[in-house]
């Protein structure tokens, strides 16, 4: 089986987009399910969510975040070169249905995880309020495909470059704000995916409310077929793994301390010299092509 | 096994005639003669005084001398029927050997990129090199053997697909991969690890690296935090090969278990070679609590001594908690291996398969199938974790059942 990269996109610094040909995975995949990918043979594998599937060509399309060895890899591979393998579709399918009015609010990369869900939720005939977030506009990924999938849209960045200025969480809580008044339809899911706190934030806001929230987590995983306990993550009280029992869970379910935890654990930077690290050179600062198109002064 | 002729011929000096006697009952020898926990050698000693046979290392050396230098492929005559292994462990390698041998078409559908199943990443490489495993997979295949990677059952093909291919039987052989989440307090702080994630984690990253005491490889691409101090949690041979990969990383390893050295369910042999390595062995002590500093990184383990003691005076000596024994163990990092459970992951893409309550699947006594018609399972998915020759008994034993189905189905 040949798995090619027939397309690549840059999206901004550190985030690409790759259609990858594998029609056994683009015929099955729904809405929240991820792929296990190798770039080559003795890498690491990584997990990476299927935000669009083309049945007919066979081509499935991935983010790639470089923040690891395996993904910086995976995000210098050519058009037309051969991923080693990708397994999938893993993970259970995002419980989406006709509700009515729902959100689906996400942050980063987690915009990738939603994107589906949003198309999913339309097609099933919810109105479909979205709300993304990033740092600058230039992260502000997939938005166009966003637009098209939801009714109405916010954005949130950061440093403000776009729409409102601050988090999305804050658009969020105004909307919420709106609830009670006279002619709004009532809320009836909300959908969130990106970082741990904006999903924590999220289900503390829709808990009183008694919303139904779900969130698309993002844990860091081995194997994605359930034997390694990596992604282990505190669902009801009981101990369950996000590759084969999620990644989606229901939000007020979910133990975000020991998320927090979990997610952390693998950050590890200084303490151990053992590990070669993720960052590039200049750390965590944007680099020269986000500055450029983001229209920064050359220094 | 005719185990006299075997020996018989290994001190006539014909090693590749040994290795065809025992290749007539047993399809990886190589692997057998390495992992097997030798069961015969503690029958076989005739008396007291008499050391048993090394039948496990006389297997193991007629495997490694034996080998033809050219493989003769055979011609496949099938008997035109296909059927679907999914899993190539130990017992789906063998299930697949034997059912090649009896002229079916076999397919093997392995979810990871490679075949071995847990030879490949569960074992460690000092105690099954690779190169020995691709050997054995090389000769199942040359039996005319199909291998199929990046196929998850259940989510890549469902089973209609496959009986759609032409697929008129399924073996189930999934193993018992599955780690089995603990209560211990702190068991979720940042690096504490379960056996199964370390040592994939190991054996992906060192593909191609060798583990060596000697260099305790510094430069070993390891892609996770691990700390100076490791603590490895359990009594099995999964502790053990952790414990000793640990020390392969130059590592400084304590190894916490609930039984004694003299009665652990590891082989003497084994645990003395980490004793020798290096491995400062805690017998007698369980584990109550991991302890975490203020970033809930793990900073100690506190345990508890055991001993035995006949408390209720029944004559039966029990493994009791000795009274103010608590003490602590420093560490930076905490390897959990406390048993794992059967990976019947695979019944939640697959309707109307009975699972029992402690996970395993359901099979019918007398001719091994599960709840589905023509559908199978063998090795640890049905009988919990146990010895890799176990395993491979019961895909053997698995192979004939299947062969009895086609043979009532005629």
């Amino acid at each position: 089986m040949d798995y090619k990269i027939v397309n690549k996109q840059i999206f901004a610094d550190r985030f690409k987009r790759l259609d990858i040909h594998c029609p056994q995975v683009a015929r099955k995949a729904k809405a929240g399910q991820f792929v296990k990918i190798c770039p080559a043979e003795g890498e690491v594998s990584i997990p990476l969510t299927v935000f669009e599937t083309d049945p007919q060509r066979g081509i499935i399309s991935l983010i790639v975040h470089e923040t690891d060895p395996a993904a910086q890899r995976l995000g210098l591979m050519p058009i037309n070169e051969p991923v080693y393998s990708v397994l999938g579709p893993l993970g259970v399918p995002t419980p989406v249905e006709r509700k009515g009015v729902v959100v689906c609010i996400a942050t980063g990369v987690g915009i990738g995880r939603i994107l589906p869900v949003a198309r999913a939720l339309k097609q099933l005939g919810n109105k479909v309020i979205g709300i993304i977030g990033a740092r600058t506009k230039r992260e502000l990924l997939l938005e166009a495909q966003m637009r098209i999938a939801c009714h109405k849209i916010f954005a949130a960045t950061d440093d403000g470059s776009h729409e409102h200025r601050g988090l999305a969480t804050d658009v969020f809580r105004r909307l919420l704000g709106e609830q009670g008044q006279q002619g709004q339809p009532p809320l009836r899911g909300v959908y969130a995916a990106g970082s741990v706190e904006m999903m924590e934030t999220v289900c503390e806001l829709t808990r009183p409310l008694e919303i139904e929230t779900y969130v698309v987590l993002d844990t860091a995983m081995v194997d994605c077929l359930g034997l390694c306990g990596a992604c282990r993550v505190v669902v009801a009280g009981r101990t369950v793994q996000a590759c084969v029992d999620g990644p989606t869970f229901d939000g007020h379910k979910v133990d975000f301390n020991d998320l927090k935890i979990r997610v952390n654990a693998f950050k590890e930077k200084d303490r151990w010299g053992n590990q070669q690290l993720a960052s590039s050179p200049k750390g965590n600062e944007s680099g020269i092509l986000t500055k450029f198109l983001a229209g920064y002064p050359k220094s | 096994m005719d185990i006299p002729a075997f020996v018989r011929l290994l001190r006539d000096g014909n090693s590749a005639g040994a290795l065809k006697k025992i290749q007539e009952q047993n399809y990886l020898p190589g692997i057998c003669g390495r992992l097997c926990s030798a069961p015969c050698e503690v029958v076989s000693g005739i008396s007291e005084e008499e050391p048993p046979a090394g039948i496990r290392a006389l297997e193991r050396f007629a495997s490694d001398s034996g080998r033809p230098k050219f493989e003769w492929k055979r011609p496949a005559v099938r008997a035109g029927k296909k059927i679907a292994v999914v899993g190539s462990g130990p017992a789906g390698l063998t299930a697949a050997a034997g059912l090649a041998a009896k002229g079916y078409g076999v397919s093997v559908l392995e979810a990871f990129d490679q075949p071995g199943g847990v030879l490949r990443y569960g074992i460690p490489s000092f105690r099954l090199p690779a190169a020995v495993l691709q050997e054995e997979v090389g000769t199942v295949r040359s039996a005319g053997v199909e291998f199929r990677a990046n196929c998850y059952v259940g989510k890549t093909v469902g089973l209609d697909e496959l009986q759609r291919e032409g697929f008129e039987a399924v073996l189930l052989a999934t193993g018992a991969g599955v780690p089995r989440f603990q209560d211990l307090p702190g068991a979720n702080l940042g690096g504490v690890y379960y056996a199964e994630e370390f040592l994939l984690r190991v054996n992906f990253a060192g593909r191609g690296h060798r583990l060596s005491l000697k260099t305790q490889d510094a430069n070993f691409p390891l892609g996770f935090p691990l700390g100076n101090k490791v603590v490895v949690l359990g009594s099995e041979y999964m502790a053990l090969d952790c414990a000793r990969i640990a020390v392969r990383l130059g590592k400084h390893v304590s190894w916490v278990s609930p039984e004694a050295p003299e009665d652990k369910r590891v082989l003497r042999e084994e645990s003395g070679y980490a004793r020798e390595e290096g491995v400062q062995i805690e017998a007698l002590a369980r584990p109550l609590e991991v302890q975490g500093n203020e970033r809930q990184f793990v900073r100690a383990v506190r345990c508890l001594r055991l001993d035995y003691a006949d408390t209720r005076a029944t004559g039966q000596w029990e493994l009791t908690p000795v009274p103010d024994s608590e003490f602590v163990l420093d560490a930076d990092s905490v390897i959990i291996a406390m048993g794992h459970a059967p990976n019947s992951l695979v019944a939640r893409g697959i309707e109307g398969l009975k699972v029992n309550d402690d996970g395993t699947i359901w099979i019918a006594p007398h001719n091994g199938m599960t709840s589905l018609k023509g559908v199978f399972a063998c090795g640890d998915v049905v009988t919990k974790a146990g010895p890799v020759v176990e395993a491979m008994a019961s895909g053997k034993k698995a192979a004939e059942h299947i062969d009895n189905y086609f043979k009532s189905k005629i």
